[in-house]
């Protein structure tokens, strides 16, 4: 028993030391707005056609990142002198896709477009192609200040997560209290979107935060997490969630509680079950999360081969889509698992 | 007189000690559930309960099957990349239309036993460690699911499928927690009364013995990862019915809380102990674990720190009172 108590003891106090710490804020905001603006010199890149397109896919294990690709498929379609693109998979696994980048050098491409895995540990391969003459282009949702990337076509967090929060706060009436559902802790979108929301607060007195959970962009676990809070909170009038496919697990759990009615959902994004829910509920809306940042990627790709000087961030602006707009975007007859786009049919996934 | 009372009043504490010892985890389980209640009301409301168990279904329907081969010495962690295949593939068949439901769990349910079928086969017959063999497994499933899929979970659920499931009967019970408590009952029952499953422990315990005593190790261990595939199935298909599915990775990390339950619930790797009952609390203990500190409203780092605790803790009780005798 006293050992027990001896390793409870020692647990608890463990407890206590590490609750202690704290996570020291990032305001790199504004310096990265600076080092987006900042023009690339292109002119070593300048080649003739005709042209290889290496893209480089961290992951392709999630529907986002597969329209994403399709874009560029479709753009390098509408260039007669792209003669070929070669796709690499890495899987999630960072060293995989060191490897994936040295094999694209090693096939002689004349771009490579990429979205990571784990950033610092591809910059020794980038840095590669870079001293080959071959511009990288990190496509997604983030931007890279680094010697090793050329460029970055990427949707901003921040001013999506701003543009949710606003709505939201517009909907409820200025006043109210609200969770955060948040994806992975720690990613590039669960901090700026978090920052952002809590911004805007400011504006906005009468707003409370309960509480900002991290759902990673799971709808199963966006749904057990909303039924605790359900459980804990007697009054919630809104959810600031920038993820449909989070949305809607959280939107199914108050419906479950009998409590749909009471909340005001924020905009979600361009994700088909999260808009066929806008087009059933007449809520919501959409702040779009744009899966052509693959097809601008490759044309800002293009100028860098033409010699065209580019800026070294290049955001893709989301927009917000009102509630009775977004329903018509919803694809009845397509999975949830799908992404509204403006792509030809022919070119979305089969 | 007295020295009677107080042999008697001993063996009532040996006897309550003893009955705490072979129900570890019950025990371990309990005291979580009168920390969480005295912490949060929720925890005693009937509706919220249900909401548990019915959490807990995915989970838990697959760890039946993985307590089944890990009994037998073995272990299965290919069961999230069906997880994974089998609610992708119960979706694509459904198409939107009722009638397909029958066709498509009945397909799903058939893909997870034959991919368990095949794992069982060969271990059974190449002695490959089953740990490798699962891992190439769930690594050649994943595949198999992105190629099907082509990376977005495809499939519109049917109408009607995921209401029948998650309809609570006289308000309170969803159809697909009973279900769950259904197959989890059925487990234990079979796991007490047939043949089959005492042979698990044969072989679990001493598979050399086991094979010079004329047991059919390799059609057991062929039908224990059947089992577990079978479940898997389940599981994916219970993971549909829940809250549907958002991408092609539903599953992916459902392994290792399916190996965490049925370790903490006494199963072992070197098989021959353990058993269904307590891999099902040890599934409760896990969840309470996660939405107690969710309910009480913790900061996410502060959560990680009190959910690991937790699990920390309620492994270290469920050794001291397997202990204490």
């Amino acid at each position: 028993m006293r050992k027990l108590i001896t390793f409870v003891g020692s647990t608890l106090v463990a407890i206590g030391l590490l609750s202690g710490m704290t996570v020291a804020a990032d305001d790199a905001r504004v310096m990265q707005e600076k080092q987006a603006a900042e023009m690339v010199d292109t002119t070593a890149y300048k080649k003739d056609g005709p042209y290889k397109i290496g893209v480089a896919a961290g992951y392709m294990g999630n529907s986002w990142v597969v329209f994403t690709l399709q874009h560029i498929r479709y753009e390098a379609s509408l260039h007669d002198e792209i003669t070929e693109v070669l796709v690499t998979d890495a899987a999630f696994n960072p060293t995989k896709q060191v490897a994936d980048i040295e094999d694209l050098i090693s096939k002689g491409v004349d771009l490579i477009l990429y979205w990571p895995v784990d950033d610092k540990a591809i910059e020794g391969a980038l840095q590669k192609a870079k001293e080959k003459g071959i511009p990288t282009i990190n496509t997604g949702g983030g931007f890279v200040d680094s010697p090793s990337v050329t460029a970055s076509v990427f949707i901003d967090q921040w001013n999506l997560g701003e543009m949710v929060a606003r709505r939201l706060f517009q909907d409820m009436g200025g006043k109210g209290k609200i969770f955060a559902m948040l994806p992975i802790a720690g990613t590039t979108a669960a901090v700026d979107q978090l920052a952002a929301l809590k911004e805007v607060m400011k504006e906005y007195p009468d707003i409370e935060l309960l509480t900002a959970e991290y759902g990673d962009w799971n709808r199963a676990k966006a749904k057990q997490i909303t039924e605790n809070l359900l459980q804990k909170y007697p009054e919630i009038d809104g959810v600031f969630s920038p993820a449909g496919q989070m949305s809607i697990g959280v939107a199914e759990a108050f419906d479950e509680a009998g409590r749909l009615g009471e909340v005001v959902m924020s905009p979600g994004d361009e994700y088909n079950g999260w808009l066929k829910w806008v087009r059933a509920n007449n809520q919501g809306g959409a702040v779009t999360f744009p899966t052509r940042v693959g097809q601008e990627s490759l044309r800002l790709g293009m100028r860098i081969l033409r010699g065209e000087s580019v800026r070294k961030g290049m955001k893709v602006p989301s927009e917000y889509i009102s509630p009775g707009a977004a329903g018509v975007y919803a694809e009845m007859d397509r999975p949830d698992d799908w992404w509204a786009s403006e792509l030809p049919e022919e070119w979305k996934p089969q | 007189m007295s020295d009677r009372m107080g042999a008697e009043i001993d063996g009532v504490q040996t006897k309550i000690w003893r009955w705490a010892s072979s129900n570890a985890i019950w025990v371990v389980l309990a005291l979580l559930f009168a920390i969480a209640a005295l912490l949060s009301d929720a925890f005693l409301r009937p509706v919220y309960i249900f909401n548990v168990v019915r959490q807990a279904a995915p989970v838990g329907i697959a760890a039946i099957g993985v307590t089944l081969v890990m009994i037998l010495g073995g272990v299965d962690l290919s069961v999230g990349a069906v997880i994974s295949l089998t609610a992708v593939l119960t979706a694509v068949l459904m198409d939107g239309q009722v009638a397909n439901i029958p066709l498509a769990v009945t397909v799903a349910l058939a893909a997870g036993a034959c991919i368990g079928g095949i794992n069982g086969t060969l271990i059974a017959y190449n002695r490959i460690s089953p740990f490798i063999l699962t891992l190439g497994m769930a690594v050649v499933v994943t595949g198999m699911t992105q190629i099907y899929s082509g990376g977005t979970a495809r499939g519109i659920v049917s109408p009607g499928f995921r209401e029948f499931f998650n309809y609570r009967i006289g308000g309170i019970v969803p159809v697909l927690a009973l279900t769950f408590l259904g197959l989890a009952l059925l487990g234990v029952r079979l796991q007490q009364t047939t043949k089959f499953c005492r042979n698990l422990y044969l072989i679990g315990s001493n598979p050399q013995a086991a094979e010079l005593s004329g047991l059919p190790v390799k059609r057991i261990t062929i039908f224990a990862y059947a089992l577990s595939g079978l479940m898997g199935a389940m599981a994916g298909i219970a993971l549909l019915a829940r809250s549907g599915v958002s991408s092609t990775f539903a599953g992916r990390g459902l392994e290792f809380d399916v190996l965490a339950a049925v370790i903490l619930g006494g199963t072992t790797f070197q098989g021959g102990r353990g058993g269904i009952g307590g891999t099902i609390a040890a599934v409760f203990v896990l969840l309470i674990a996660f939405n107690l500190v969710n309910i009480v409203g913790l900061d996410y780092n502060a959560q990680l720190i009190v959910k690991g605790a937790i699990i920390i803790i309620a492994s270290s009780a469920y050794i001291y009172f397997k202990k204490v005798r």
